[in-house]
């Protein structure tokens, strides 16, 4: 686990912090917010439409997190740095972890202060009391969470993808796609889960995407160790 | 020499239908530089990646420091420094925290320290808080070595380390890995530039489609099964050269500057080039000089793979 979070650590540190372009890129997803609530200057919006900001405001973030952990893989492929990183005596599944964290860490920080810029602009626009209603503090986890599950759905796809590709461009352009279809499916499942069963098949689907989730790590994992990373270099 | 620290024992590694390695063994003792040679494809990547832990052989093991790949494949890479044809560094990290990075992951007591003292050895003091995005390439070659001795490993695994380097930079280069061979590290180098390898490796081992096609010490395969003798000599070469074949020595005639030569391979050099002299010193030719011919590595390599070709 310790090697795990130096990979993370390095992660964050020297490829997010020490890009520029990254940098500027989180910093437009962290404007959303304003931008959303600028759009909607009547004071007459219902709680489903806040809520559905808030949702973008936690989403948005989380999808570049995926096109993220597309790049990161698929770079260190192109780069070579993979195999200094293999020499090391690190386990497969740490370098995975590592890696998976530096991503989604700063991206689902990125989703918690977007997700609180819209609540503070929003209460200031729609007034507080109609915000608190709409968004009480259940459901402002409920955004994270759902933001962090599509991270770690989305996520643990495109890591399959990025260990089977060579060029970072492929990854890119599959991961794109992967996004435009999971989020769709995403949003489909989501509304006709809230409408069955009182909302309790919304539990079920978190579940169903949890289980998901492990499936996906489970071949992520296998996909990327020495052996069958170093047989696609 | 102080024991073998590696030893790779019987290792076949396929990939799909392709057989990379095929039943290899080989081994490099305590302060000893051994060289693997061989044409693109004959299976030099994959055997330091096997013997780096790196990846797993298909039969067979390769044994570092006492150590079984299958067996322990991250207790031996805590033994080894790998070093490819590329740098492949974190150009966006400085120099320090990148050393410091691999430093921590290597499990080294004190990074911090480990890394300053790599940068003064490879003469980098200088440029530890620059980024590596901005060194030249024979720096971040200097950078990629320096990571690999960051945990002051037992064996050094360097493949094709001097690619694209400068003459002088391959050069400083070479003197630091002979000077790591005195300090008892046993080291692999796959190379395809024959100089190198003849310069600085006590051993050779020449693998080719997978296979080793020969294995020995580099005067060993340097020396031709029948070694050749040049004489040179004041004198009419025909007669020179009658003289020998009276003596029962069949000769070439040789291009030198000034004075004649010849070349001749005797059965036995012990009786026959005692011969050879008497016979041309009775026809009273003046013999300058009589000396052993060596072929140079790059000669034996192209020998050993041509012969391997043809079986």
């Amino acid at each position: 686990m310790r090697s795990a979070l130096l990979v993370a650590w390095r992660e964050i540190r020297w490829e997010i912090f020490g890009d520029r372009g990254a940098v500027g890129r989180m910093a437009v997803f962290a404007l959303l917010p304003i931008v959303f609530v600028l759009s909607n200057r009547s004071t007459r919006v219902g709680e489903l439409t806040i809520l559905a900001l808030a949702l973008q405001s936690a989403l948005f973030p989380a999808l570049s997190g995926v096109a993220l952990i597309a790049s990161t893989f698929t770079q260190e492929k192109e780069n070579g740095t993979l195999i200094p990183l293999l020499a090391a005596p690190v386990r497969d599944i740490d370098i995975v972890v590592g890696k998976l964290l530096g991503m989604i860490g700063p991206v689902l920080t990125i989703c918690v202060g977007s997700v609180a810029l819209f609540y503070v602009l929003a209460s200031a626009q729609f007034g507080a009391t109609r915000v608190a209603l709409a968004l009480p503090l259940p459901m402002l986890y409920a955004l994270v969470v759902v933001a962090l599950l599509y991270l770690l759905t989305a996520g643990s796809w495109v890591l399959i993808v990025a260990a089977l590709v060579r060029t970072s461009r492929a990854g890119q352009q599959i991961a794109g796609l992967l996004i435009g279809l999971s989020l769709a499916a995403f949003g489909g499942l989501a509304l006709v889960a809230a409408r069955v069963a009182d909302g309790w098949a919304l539990v079920g689907l978190g579940l169903a995407l949890v289980g998901s989730d492990v499936v996906a790590l489970e071949i992520a994992r296998r996909v990327w160790r020495r052996e069958e990373v170093l047989a696609r270099l | 020499m102080l024991g073998r620290v590696i030893e790779v024992r019987d290792v076949t590694r396929r990939f799909g239908g392709l057989v990379a390695l095929d039943h290899v063994s080989f081994a490099v003792e305590s302060g000893e530089i051994v060289a693997l040679l061989g044409p693109n494809g004959a299976g030099k990547t994959t055997a330091s990646r096997i013997i780096a832990g790196i990846l797993a052989p298909s039969s067979g093991d390769a044994v570092v420091d006492g150590i079984a790949v299958r067996h322990d494949p991250n207790a031996v890479r805590r033994r080894c420094g790998f070093v490819t044809d590329q740098p492949s560094l974190y150009e966006r990290m400085p120099l320090r925290a990148y050393l410091e990075f691999f430093g921590r992951l290597y499990h080294v007591d004190d990074p911090a320290r480990r890394a300053a003292e790599l940068a003064e050895l490879l003469g980098l003091t200088d440029r530890l808080d620059m980024r590596l995005g901005a060194f030249s390439r024979g720096m971040k070659q200097k950078v990629a070595i320096a990571r690999s001795l960051v945990h002051d490993p037992t064996v050094l695994l360097l493949d094709e380390p001097a690619t694209a380097l400068d003459p002088e930079t391959a050069r400083s280069l070479r003197s630091f890995i002979v000077s790591l061979r005195a300090r008892h590290r046993a080291i692999l180098l796959c190379t395809h530039d024959l100089d190198e390898a003849q310069r600085i490796a006590d051993r050779v081992v020449v693998l080719y489609r997978g296979r080793v096609a020969r294995e020995g010490t580099t005067a060993g395969l340097r020396a031709a099964d029948r070694p050749t003798y040049l004489v040179t000599f004041f004198g009419d070469g025909e007669t020179a050269r009658a003289a020998l074949a009276r003596a029962g020595i069949a000769a070439q005639s040789v291009a030198a500057d000034g004075a004649g030569a010849l070349r001749f391979a005797p059965e036995d050099p012990a009786t026959g080039n005692s011969a050879a002299l008497r016979a041309l010193l009775d026809d009273g030719i003046r013999v300058l000089t009589l000396t052993r011919e060596e072929r140079t590595l790059e000669e034996a390599y192209f020998a050993i793979v041509s012969e391997a070709g043809r079986r």
